[in-house]
C-alpha cells in the first residue's frame, strides 16, 4: 500500500517537479508505517489536472526529537509550498507549533530551486528568508551549493538566553562529497540586528554602516570536522584566524590554533571581555589600547598562550585602580617556564599613585615566581621579594618577602585625603602569605610617625577585596610627639609624649568591633603642657557639662596647665567602650592628672560609653577647633 | 491548689522559654552585615523592576533567579543575570554572617529558611516566587 501511494503521486508531478523519493523516506525518518497517510486531494476535476498534493504524518521519530500532525501541501498552480507540525525536541515535554512555508518554490532547472519569500516559524522563532540551493552530480559525487538571506529574523530559546531580534543576515554555504566524508566551505555576513547569546551581547548599530563576518572552509567525515582555516571579523574590533580539528563524539578538541590580529580593547571591551570578566575585579574597566593574543589547544586543554598588550590604559569604573601604558609580553606553555614582563608608566591603587614598572617574572604551568619585584609608590615604594603564587582550586596561593621603602607621610597623608602628616613610613615584613582569601604577615609595620614610632605587628586579613572583608592586627605606639599629634587633628594643642597600645584589634567591614586600647604618658623627662581648649575637648568626650564647668571656675584666666601624666584606656566590644584613665578615684577615674602651678586634674565619669556616640563627640571637638570660634 | 497550679505554669513556661531565647536573633547588627544590607539596600532600585515585570522571582531557598529572561530587552539581559549574581552572592554573605554574629556557624540554613519566607511575606503583588510546584505569582 505504502509504495504504490507513492508512485501515483510522482506520475501527476508536472515535469522537471521534484518530490522527495518517499521510498527513502522512511530511512531518513524513522517513519511509523501505519501512521503515515498519503492524501492526494483532487479538487479539479478530470484527467491530469491535478493542483493539490497533500501528505499527512501522525508521528515521524528522529534522534533530535518527534514530529506529530505533519502536514505538507503542494499547490501546483501557485507553486506555494506549506510544511506544518507540532515538534518535540527529544529534551523537552512541551509540543511547538511549527510551520516552514514558502509563497513560490521556483525550480528553474534540474536540481535547482529557489524560494524568494520564505518563512520558518516555530515558538519564539520567526525566520523570514529566501533560499536558492543548487544541487548536482559530478563524476557520481554530490554538490551542494546554497545562498541563504534572512531578514528580521528574530529567534529564541525557551530561557531566552539564546535570542536575536531584527537580525540581517546572509549565508553562503558549499558542500561537496569526497570519497570518504565532504568538503565544506561557508561566509556568514551579519549586517543588521542584536543577539544576546549569554553571556555575550552583540548589536550592529544602524547609523554605523558594515558588518560581523565569519568564513571557514573545511572537511568532515564519520569521526572528525576538520577547520582548514576560519576566520571571524568583528567590526571595529579586529579580526582572529582559527583552525582545529574537532572529534565529532562529544564535540571534543583534538587540536586547535586560534591567531587573532591586533585588536582594538576599546571595543573588544563591552563586547567580548566584559562578560567574561564578570566575576573578576577587572568587570567594570574603562579600556584603551590594542593587544593580541595567540592559543593553542590539543585534547581538549591548552597547550600555550601568548598574550600581549600594547600602550593599554585601563580604569576601573569604581575608582579603585589605574594603570597607564600598560605593555606586556605575557607567554604561557603547559610544558615549560617561560618568563614573562609586565610593565607600566603609572597609575593608582586606592587612591594611592603607582610610580614606573617593569616586572620580570617566570610562569611555569600554574605557578608564577619571580627574584624581585619593584613597585615604586609616591617617594618611596614597595620592595617584594621572593615572590611565589600558584593557581590550584580556582584560587590564587601566594607568599613574599615585603618591604615599604620608607615613603614620606606628607605625599602619603594628601593622596590618602588624610589630616596632613609628616613624618615616614617604613615597613619590613618577613613573610606574607595569602590563601583562600586569608592573609597574614608575620613581622611589624613600622610607621615612623609623630616623631616616634607605630609598629603593627599580627596583622591578617580576610577577603580584603570581599564585601564583609576583617582585618586582625596588634599595634604599638611609642613616644609620638603630642604637640605634632594635636596640632595634626585640630585637637587643642597638648606638649608632651605619648604611647599607647591597641590589642586584639579587629576591624570587620573597615570599623572596629572590638581592641584593648590604652594611651598613656611616655617614660622619661619632658615638658608636660595642656591647654585650656584641650581640656575642654577632653572633658567634653565625656559629656557637654565638664566643660562648662571650668569656664564658671577661675581657671578660665589660664591658657595653659601643667600636668604629670595622662591617659585613657578603651576596652570596645561590640559597640561598647569600657573606659578607664591612669587611676581610680572612687567612681571616677583620672584622664589628666595636674602638677606644680598651675595645675589641672581631668576626671572621667563615665566608664561604659557608646562607641559611635565617642566617635561623634571626637568629630564634634575636631571639626569644632578646625573654625575660628568668636566669644 | 490555684497557687500550685500557677507555679506549674511557671515551671512549664519558663521550660518553654529556654529554646526561645536560643534562637537565633535574625535582625543582629555588626559592621559587616551593615555592610551587605546597605549592598543589598543599593541594589533593590534596580532589582525591583525585574520582579514587577516577573523576569527574576524569589527562591526557596532564600536567594533570587532569573525567571523569565524574556521579559528584559536583549541588550539588557546579561545586566540581569549580573544583578542576579551580585545579589545572591551577598544574600549567602548574609546569611552566613547573621549566623557567626549568633555565635552559631551551623544556624546558617535555618536563617536562610526565615529570611526565605520573610522575602516571600515582604514581596509586592504581582512579584513571582517558587514553591515547591514551581512558580507562583503572589
Amino acid at each position: 500500500m505504502f509504495p504504490s501511494s507513492v508512485t501515483a503521486a510522482t506520475v501527476i508531478c508536472p515535469q522537471g517537479c521534484f518530490l522527495p523519493d518517499v521510498s527513502k523516506l522512511h530511512k531518513i525518518f524513522n517513519l511509523q508505517k501505519p501512521a503515515l497517510l498519503l492524501g492526494l486531494a483532487l479538487f479539479s476535476a478530470p484527467a491530469l489536472a491535478i493542483s493539490h498534493i497533500s501528505i499527512e504524518a501522525a508521528k515521524v521519530d528522529a534522534p533530535q526529537g518527534e514530529l506529530r500532525n505533519a502536514r505538507f501541501d503542494l499547490n501546483l498552480k501557485t507553486s506555494a509550498v506549506n510544511l506544518k507540525s507540532q515538534y518535540r525536541p527529544s529534551s523537552e515535554q512541551e509540543w511547538t507549533d511549527a510551520s516552514l512555508n514558502c509563497a513560490k518554490l521556483l525550480n528553474p532547472k534540474k536540481g535547482s530551486w529557489q524560494c524568494d519569500s520564505g518563512k520558518l516559524a516555530a515558538g519564539m522563532t520567526s525566520l523570514p528568508f529566501s533560499l536558492r540551493l543548487n544541487t548536482q552530480t559530478l563524476k557520481g559525487m554530490q554538490q551542494f551549493d546554497a545562498q541563504l538571506t534572512v531578514q528580521k529574523a528574530s529567534f529564541s530559546d525557551a530561557a531566552g538566553l539564546h535570542a536575536g531580534e531584527n537580525v540581517n543576515a546572509k549565508l553562503n554555504l558549499k558542500a561537496g562529497q569526497l570519497k570518504q566524508g565532504w568538503n565544506w566551505q561557508f561566509d556568514l555576513d551579519w549586517s543588521g540586528g542584536e543577539v544576546f547569546w549569554q553571556p555575550f551581547y552583540i548589536a550592529l548599530n544602524h547609523s554605523r554602516p558594515g558588518s560581523h563576518q565569519l568564513q571557514g572552509k573545511g572537511t568532515f567525515n564519520e569521526q572528525l570536522i576538520k577547520v582548514e582555516e576560519a576566520r571571524l571579523t568583528l567590526l571595529d574590533v579586529g579580526s582572529a584566524d582559527a583552525s582545529a580539528e574537532i572529534w565529532r563524539s562529544g564535540t571534543r578538541i583534538r587540536n586547535m590554533q586560534v591567531t587573532t590580529g591586533t585588536v582594538d580593547l576599546e571595543t573588544l571591551y563591552p563586547l567580548i571581555l566584559k562578560p567574561l570578566l564578570e566575576k573578576t575585579a577587572l568587570s567594570n574597566l574603562e579600556i584603551a589600547g590594542t593587544g593580541d593574543l595567540k592559543l593553542s589547544m590539543r585534547d581538549g586543554e591548552i597547550k600555550t598562550a601568548h598574550l600581549k598588550l600594547q600602550q593599554v590604559d585601563l580604569e576601573d569604573k569604581n575608582g579603585r585602580f589605574a594603570l597607564y601604558k600598560l605593555n606586556t609580553d605575557l607567554p604561557w606553555d603547559y610544558d615549560q617556564a617561560r618568563p614573562v614582563r609586565l610593565a607600566y608608566e603609572g597609575g593608582h591603587m586606592l587612591k594611592l599613585p603607582l610610580g614606573k614598572t617593569d616586572i620580570k617574572a617566570a610562569l611555569n604551568r600554574f605557578s608564577l615566581t619571580a627574584q624581585e619585584i619593584d613597585l615604586p609608590l609616591l617617594d618611596g615604594g614597595l620592595n617584594l621579594r621572593d615572590i611565589s603564587a600558584v593557581w590550584v582550586d580556582k584560587g590564587w596561593h601566594w607568599h613574599l618577602r615585603a618591604e615599604v621603602v620608607p615613603i614620606s607621610m606628607t605625599d602619603l597623608s594628601h593622596a590618602l585625603s588624610w589630616p596632613a602628616m609628616q613624618g615616614k613610613v617604613s615597613a619590613s615584613i618577613p613573610l606574607v602569605t595569602y590563601s583562600q582569601g586569608v592573609l597574614i604577615t608575620e613581622g611589624d609595620l613600622r610607621f615612623k610617625l609623630f616623631d616616634g614610632t607605630i609598629d603593627v605587628s599580627k596583622l591578617t586579613m580576610r577577603t580584603p577585596l570581599g564585601i564583609a572583608p576583617r582585618l586582625n592586627a596588634d599595634i604599638h605606639m611609642r613616644n609620638l610627639d603630642l604637640g605634632t599629634l594635636t596640632r595634626t587633628f585640630s585637637f587643642g594643642a597638648i606638649e608632651g609624649k605619648l604611647d599607647g597600645d591597641v590589642n586584639n584589634l579587629r576591624l570587620a567591614n573597615w570599623k572596629p568591633v572590638n581592641f584593648d586600647a590604652a594611651f598613656y604618658s611616655s617614660p622619661g623627662k619632658y615638658p608636660k603642657k595642656i591647654s585650656q581648649r584641650a581640656v575642654e575637648n577632653i572633658s567634653s568626650l565625656g559629656g557637654a557639662s565638664a566643660a562648662a564647668a571650668i569656664q564658671r571656675s577661675f581657671l578660665r584666666f589660664f591658657d595653659q596647665f601643667n600636668y604629670a601624666k595622662l591617659g585613657i584606656s578603651c576596652k570596645l566590644r561590640g559597640d561598647y567602650c569600657a573606659m578607664d584613665g591612669i587611676e581610680s578615684t572612687g567612681d571616677a577615674y583620672v584622664i589628666v592628672k595636674g602638677s606644680g602651678v598651675p595645675s589641672i586634674t581631668v576626671l572621667g565619669y563615665n566608664r561604659n560609653v557608646s562607641w559611635g556616640e565617642l566617635l561623634e563627640r571626637l568629630k564634634r571637638v575636631t571639626a569644632g577647633n578646625s573654625k575660628p570660634i568668636i566669644e | 491548689m490555684n497557687r500550685l497550679f500557677l507555679s506549674a505554669i511557671f515551671a512549664l513556661s519558663f521550660f518553654f522559654m529556654q529554646p526561645a531565647a536560643m534562637a537565633a536573633d535574625i535582625e543582629i547588627n555588626t559592621p559587616a552585615i551593615s555592610a551587605i544590607k546597605n549592598s543589598m539596600q543599593a541594589r533593590h532600585n534596580q532589582l525591583a523592576p525585574h520582579y514587577t515585570s516577573g523576569a527574576v522571582g524569589l527562591t526557596r531557598d532564600g536567594l533570587i533567579a532569573v525567571r523569565d529572561a524574556k521579559a528584559v530587552p536583549l541588550k539588557d539581559r546579561q545586566s540581569v543575570n549580573t544583578l542576579v549574581a551580585a545579589e545572591n552572592k551577598d544574600r549567602n554573605a548574609l546569611y552566613k554572617e547573621i549566623a557567626v554574629a549568633n555565635q552559631n556557624p551551623q544556624w546558617e540554613s535555618d536563617i536562610r529558611n526565615t529570611f526565605a519566607q520573610r522575602w516571600v511575606e515582604k514581596a509586592k503583588a504581582g512579584w513571582w516566587y517558587q514553591t515547591a510546584s514551581g512558580w507562583v505569582q503572589k
